[in-house]
């Protein structure tokens, strides 16, 4: 354990090092959702969440979707590079000594991180422009689905190389929590409920709008990551141990 | 002429040989149309998207597909080929020309996903004028190809690049499309109040694709602005580039010490 530690320690201090990925971690989320608070006309909207109909306002539903979104793109992102590129190093640490079960543990370990520090950037904003519902709620969707997130880019850093895998996580997290699980659409296209964003989203947006969650999609949500966390762990294990 | 042709030859063979890269150049673009035409069908409640949202759908991920594809390929062009830029200067090749080598193979490379995302687009939308359609989506991607080889000048770290890039793709992408309605404007010395999508990057190759895709028409009023964000992109990466390889400064000679 003591190993896993100090493994998960020089990662982040590398992290901490790097200055001006620590000020994108915090800058970029503000960005995102800032920019579509602003620009979100003054106007009603319906959204559509446990299988009813909610009113609220734009500059209200703007920030609401945006937010599980910019969170899952940061975590996207930093699973793609923080582990998809790090094998080389990973395995000179199992040369050393370590196991590789050990240097997969503090990856992952910093992943969690990540994506805790971008679920808690983004919401932080985004409560300047909306108050959801349930807020514990709220940020366990967000933060599911920024996890969810984290393994598709573990995924597609160690199956892609590194243009096809951004190009993947960019679009994959616009397509799928931006436009299928948009709760701003009146009906949900029947793909959506096979893409990786759809239970976690749909557990942030019934936290923010209708205030209950059905237990059922949290379980679901933690069904998706456990299937891809698992997907992502045996990868980079194989990789660790191959390189 | 030589040095360029070697040194676009150098960057495409180099593109050419990771084949999950060319898988992509040939795979996603039409998974992107696709996607989005099947994913905006289910929005109809938006008046900003007409009468059919699976074209605009359409319309949007082709733009899309091509902008962001050219963007990454000049955001690594840039990062990736750092040192061996820095080396080939040290070598003798002129930085201008280093930087066009760069330029022309993200140009090749736009052309290529660009013919690949407008002929998937081409077979679902019957297109008015296809020539001009296709012109305005290289366009499109000139201007993030420039913009990807610009961010990857000033942040040259592959992670931290993408972060930005993706960022401003994020946003440029959902606001330019016209998928939501936005009437916010900021004020520009000298315009005057200006709508905050006039000032995004692919919102005006978006005007001239729609024009020119579904309506067979040139939307003159969009081609200064694009102009512009070319020239603009094209000064900044040339000026940028030139002060990351060494700022028009001959090589240090470096000494071997034990």
């Amino acid at each position: 354990m003591t190993r896993v530690a100090a493994a998960f320690r020089s990662g982040a201090t590398e992290l901490r090092r790097t200055p001006l990925l620590l000020g994108l971690l915090v800058v970029a989320p503000a960005y995102v959702i800032y920019l579509f608070t602003a620009v979100a006309p003054d106007g009603p909207a319906v959204v559509h969440v446990s299988g009813e109909s909610v009113r609220t306002t734009l500059p209200a539903a703007f920030p609401a979707f945006t937010t599980p979104m910019t969170a899952a793109l940061l975590s996207g992102i930093a699973g793609l590079f923080l582990v998809g590129t790090a094998t080389r190093a990973d395995a000179r640490l199992v040369v050393a000594g370590y196991r590789p079960g050990e240097v997969v543990l503090a990856r992952l370990g910093l992943l969690v991180g990540v994506a805790a520090v971008a679920t808690a950037v983004s919401v932080g904003v985004m409560l300047t422009a909306f108050d959801p519902e349930r807020i514990a709620l709220f940020v366990l969707g967000t933060g599911l689905t920024a996890l969810v997130y984290g393994a598709v880019g573990v995924v597609a850093g160690l199956v892609l190389d590194r243009i096809a895998g951004v190009y993947l996580v960019l679009f994959g997290s616009m397509v799928d929590l931006f436009v299928f699980q948009n709760p701003l659409a009146t009906d949900t296209h029947a793909l959506a409920r096979w893409l990786p964003g759809h239970y976690p989203l749909r557990v942030a947006m019934d936290a923010g709008f209708a205030g209950t969650v059905d237990p059922l999609d949290v379980a679901l949500s933690l069904a998706v990551l456990g299937v891809l966390g698992a997907v992502a762990t045996a990868a980079f294990y194989r990789e660790v141990r191959l390189s | 002429m030589g040095r360029l042709a070697t040194g676009t030859r150098l960057g495409l063979v180099e593109f050419v040989r990771q084949p999950t890269t060319l898988a992509m150049l040939l795979v996603l673009p039409p998974v992107v149309v696709e996607t989005y035409g099947v994913a905006l069908e289910s929005f109809p409640q938006l008046p900003s998207l007409g009468a059919d949202p699976a074209t605009a759908g359409r319309v949007t991920g082709t733009l899309f597909a091509v902008a962001f594809l050219s963007g990454l390929v000049g955001l690594f062009q840039v990062i990736s080929a750092r040192s061996a830029d820095e080396r080939m200067t040290v070598a003798g090749f002129p930085r201008a020309t280093l930087l066009a080598t760069r330029l022309v193979t993200m140009v090749a490379v736009t052309l290529a996903g660009g013919a690949v995302a407008f002929g998937v687009f081409a077979r679902r939308v019957d297109v008015a004028a296809p020539a001009l359609a296709f012109g305005v989506l290289v366009l499109a991607g000139l201007v993030y190809g420039l913009l990807g080889v610009v961010v990857g000048t000033l942040v040259p770290r592959e992670l931290e690049g993408s972060v930005v890039l993706v960022f401003l793709a994020d946003v440029d992408n959902a606001l330019s499309s016209g998928l939501f309605p936005v009437d916010a404007a900021v004020p520009v010395p000298g315009a005057g109040d200006v709508a905050v999508t006039d000032l995004l990057p692919l919102y005006h190759p978006h005007e001239l694709f729609s024009a020119a895709a579904l309506e067979g028409e040139l939307a003159t009023g969009h081609l200064g602005p694009v102009a512009a964000w070319v020239l603009a992109l094209l000064g900044i990466a040339f000026l940028a580039y030139g002060h990351s390889t060494g700022g028009g400064l001959p090589a240090p000679v470096r000494r071997w010490s034990p």
